[in-house]
């Protein structure tokens, strides 16, 4: 065990710090400190290019591929800095974060040199194609079809909770390739261009009155053949591939906006008097141990380098997480008060804290729900018998 | 004691039931929130029924009916999210102005021509008062600032808080209904949703707390209309109960809908909204709770056997 960060870490840090704050005070001052994926989006893709031109976009993969093959310490403290520095969430995450590395993981050579620079740079944003209306929890029952046609595959169903679709340019697609299977067999994993006439995305407003997701239509929709990634009927183990990304590095990186959350509630109840009721004072104090008990989970997760095996941090990493926020949220709430009940404007448009409360209700169903993490841990970490289930 | 209600008591809270869901249903909510979230003809509907006169006496032409009638119809009120300052003008202002010996408006009140909600100190907000409208995360609710001459009188505030609380309870029966609803139709893994314990753990335990939330809501009517000693430690009681119900039964029923439940297109959402709304107005859950430990501990609650319950 080696706790803290050496100087040459250290030394890092300083150069991330100067270089995010000094855009964040400069050209990039006025997307600073925006907590909504959607706000100022076209302002928020020429971020993503800065990022790429300076190198900062994806410092975790090779240097062959526009990373800086940055370590897990570095990649750590570039998380943190940035959330730290109030530089808002990547609007191409699911590029740099997932498909990318789905990329790297899985792809042949000819379909990194096609994809990889283009999300390095942050010209190439991606949105992510896996649930549908009759396939959530039960992602392996995706029915949205996919058929190999004159060198094409052709796709026709439904895609849900696209996040980003609007702003996209191309999505990542579990497709049904095989008739008649069921389940995780015959998926295939497809690469599209969004902007086509066999694709057609709807907004879904949230109750926080914000718009990130989407609905996704395909109608013929036509991708070249050699935009699968891995093989026909591959696409369960490269979708799972994929979600093992997703409780990566960018967990740390959240965790310094956790942190920053904490501190809004903290100065929210010094100011307005709730810090003077015990009730509160001991929710803050908790809530300040499970940001610091997430803490050392992630790090152990990120320690462990057997990403065959996922071990019991990773496990169960995303309920604690998920409920901490949303216990957060509500925890703001009481803080503000009354006052929280209000919009900044006239709009229905909300600041941070009460943006929070309503927000973190997703969390907890977003990315597998806590009953799905719960069966996820009970049976794979416990080896418990598996849910009785229904007729497929 | 007896927590049974008289056949006529019953009669009134599910004719207000029936008459809500026949005219203000989910379709109702959706107009409003896009058209305008006032409509004179729903009032109107209300002041016919003559919900507006229950709580004043019938010497001054109301139906002379107490606050334990008053609140099962709020219960409805809640239920059916109704957004008409019906609550605050007929079951908060119109005992409190009685009360007041203020019987100037009540005429007013009783005929529907006025809407009147009462400004009460701990309150910031004020529904659907004049001046410059604030957009409340209740897309249903009007709010204007208060103003600063607001009352600091305590019975204001317990009627206030126990109307909040019978409010509450009828919106967390109507969001575990519909989460209840999701679960039997939804299915993955095929089955319903709703067949696994995961699922039907959550919606059993809201009905525990909404079960237990109810005849605390009662008592609290029945005390704060008899005007007992510790009637305001009953009403802090009852909002207390009342608000966790229904904020468990928020929290749950958008879970239980998944993603569905964080959209603005299922309707959940304004049931959700007006349950935080009431949570924090009339007094907000360290208000009442502080009430509660000072009349415990504090002594104003006697305690040993020969003061059960008190």
């Amino acid at each position: 065990m080696k706790l803290g960060f050496s100087p040459q870490e250290e030394a890092f840090r300083a150069e991330c710090a100067d270089w995010l704050q000094a855009q964040m005070t400069g050209e990039f001052r006025d997307i600073r400190g925006i907590t909504t994926l959607t706000a100022k989006a076209e302002r928020r893709k020429e971020w993503e290019q800065h990022l790429g031109e300076h190198g900062w976009s994806c410092i975790g993969w090779p240097k062959a591929w526009g990373g800086r093959d940055a370590t897990l310490a570095e990649q750590v403290i570039f998380a943190e800095e940035y959330a730290r520095a109030g530089v808002p969430g990547r609007v191409n995450h699911i590029g740099i974060e997932l498909a990318g590395p789905t990329i790297l993981a899985f792809g042949t050579e000819e379909q990194k040199r096609r994809f990889l620079p283009g999300i390095a740079a942050g010209s190439t944003i991606f949105c992510q194609g896996f649930s549908e209306p009759g396939a959530g929890s039960d992602l392996a029952s995706v029915r949205t079809k996919g058929r190999l046609e004159g060198g094409e595959w052709v796709v026709n169903g439904q895609k849900i909770w696209t996040s980003l679709a609007h702003i996209s340019d191309w999505i990542f697609v579990v497709t049904r390739t095989e008739d008649g299977s069921k389940g995780p067999k015959g998926l295939t994993f497809l690469m599209m261009p969004l902007d086509q006439p066999g694709i057609e995305v709807r907004g879904i407003t949230q109750i926080n009155g914000d718009a990130e997701f989407n609905e996704t239509f395909f109608t013929d929709a036509r991708c070249p053949a050699d935009s699968m990634i891995g093989g026909v009927g591959d696409g369960w183990k490269i979708a799972m591939g994929l979600l093992a990304f997703e409780r990566g590095v960018s967990t740390l990186g959240q965790q310094m906006a956790f942190r920053n959350e904490l501190d809004e509630i903290i100065a929210a109840a010094r100011a307005n008097g709730a810090a003077g009721d015990p009730l509160i004072r001991q929710r803050i104090a908790r809530a300040e141990i499970g940001l610091r008990l997430m803490r050392y989970g992630a790090l152990r997760m990120l320690s462990n380098t057997d990403h065959s095996k996922i071990d019991g941090a990773a496990l169960t990493y995303k309920i604690q997480w998920a409920t901490w926020r949303r216990s957060l949220g509500e925890l703001a709430m009481d803080v503000l008060g009354q006052a929280g009940e209000i919009a900044e404007g006239e709009a229905y448009e909300w600041g941070t804290l009460p943006n929070l409360f309503l927000y973190s209700r997703a969390d907890t169903i977003y990315g597998g729900t806590n009953q799905i993490q719960r069966n996820l841990i009970a049976e794979r970490g416990l080896a418990l018998p598996r849910e009785p289930r229904g007729d497929l | 004691m007896d927590f049974r209600f008289t056949d006529d008591q019953l009669l009134l809270a599910t004719s207000v039931r029936e008459y809500l869901a026949g005219t203000h249903g989910t379709q109702v909510l959706r107009r409003l929130d896009e058209q305008g979230n006032r409509d004179p003809a729903i009032w109107q509907g209300l002041v016919d029924m003559g919900l507006t006169g229950v709580l004043v006496p019938e010497a001054l032409g109301g139906l002379g009916m107490g606050l334990v009638e008053a609140a099962l119809i709020a219960v409805e009120c809640g239920r059916a999210c109704l957004a008409e300052p019906l609550v605050d003008t007929a079951f908060v202002a119109a005992p409190w102005l009685v009360r007041e010996g203020r019987t100037d408006a009540i005429a007013g009140i009783v005929d529907g021509s006025r809407k009147i909600v009462p400004a009460h100190a701990i309150n910031p907000w004020l529904a659907d008062g004049e001046g410059a409208r604030l957009q409340s995360v209740d897309p249903l609710r009007n709010l204007t600032t208060a103003p600063h001459d607001a009352s600091e009188d305590p019975y204001l505030l317990d009627l206030g808080a126990l109307m909040s609380a019978a409010q509450l309870v009828g919106i967390a029966d109507a969001m575990l209904e519909q989460a209840t609803d999701y679960a039997k139709l939804r299915s993955q893994f095929g089955q319903p949703i709703g067949a696994f314990q995961a699922i039907k753990h959550q919606l059993a335990s809201c009905m525990v707390a909404i079960e237990f939330a109810r005849p605390v809501v009662w008592r609290a009517a029945a005390a704060l209309q008899a005007g007992g000693a510790h009637a305001a430690t009953h009403v802090s009681h009852a909002k207390l109960a009342a608000t966790d119900a229904a904020m468990l039964t928020a929290e749950t029923a958008i879970q239980v809908h998944g993603a569905m439940g964080y959209t603005y297109e299922v309707d959940l959402h304004f049931w959700m909204k007006r349950a935080w709304a009431l949570s924090g107005a009339w007094g907000s859950r360290a208000f009442h709770v502080r009430r509660l430990d000072e009349a415990v501990i504090g002594g104003t609650i006697p305690i040993g056997p020969e003061h059960t319950f008190a």
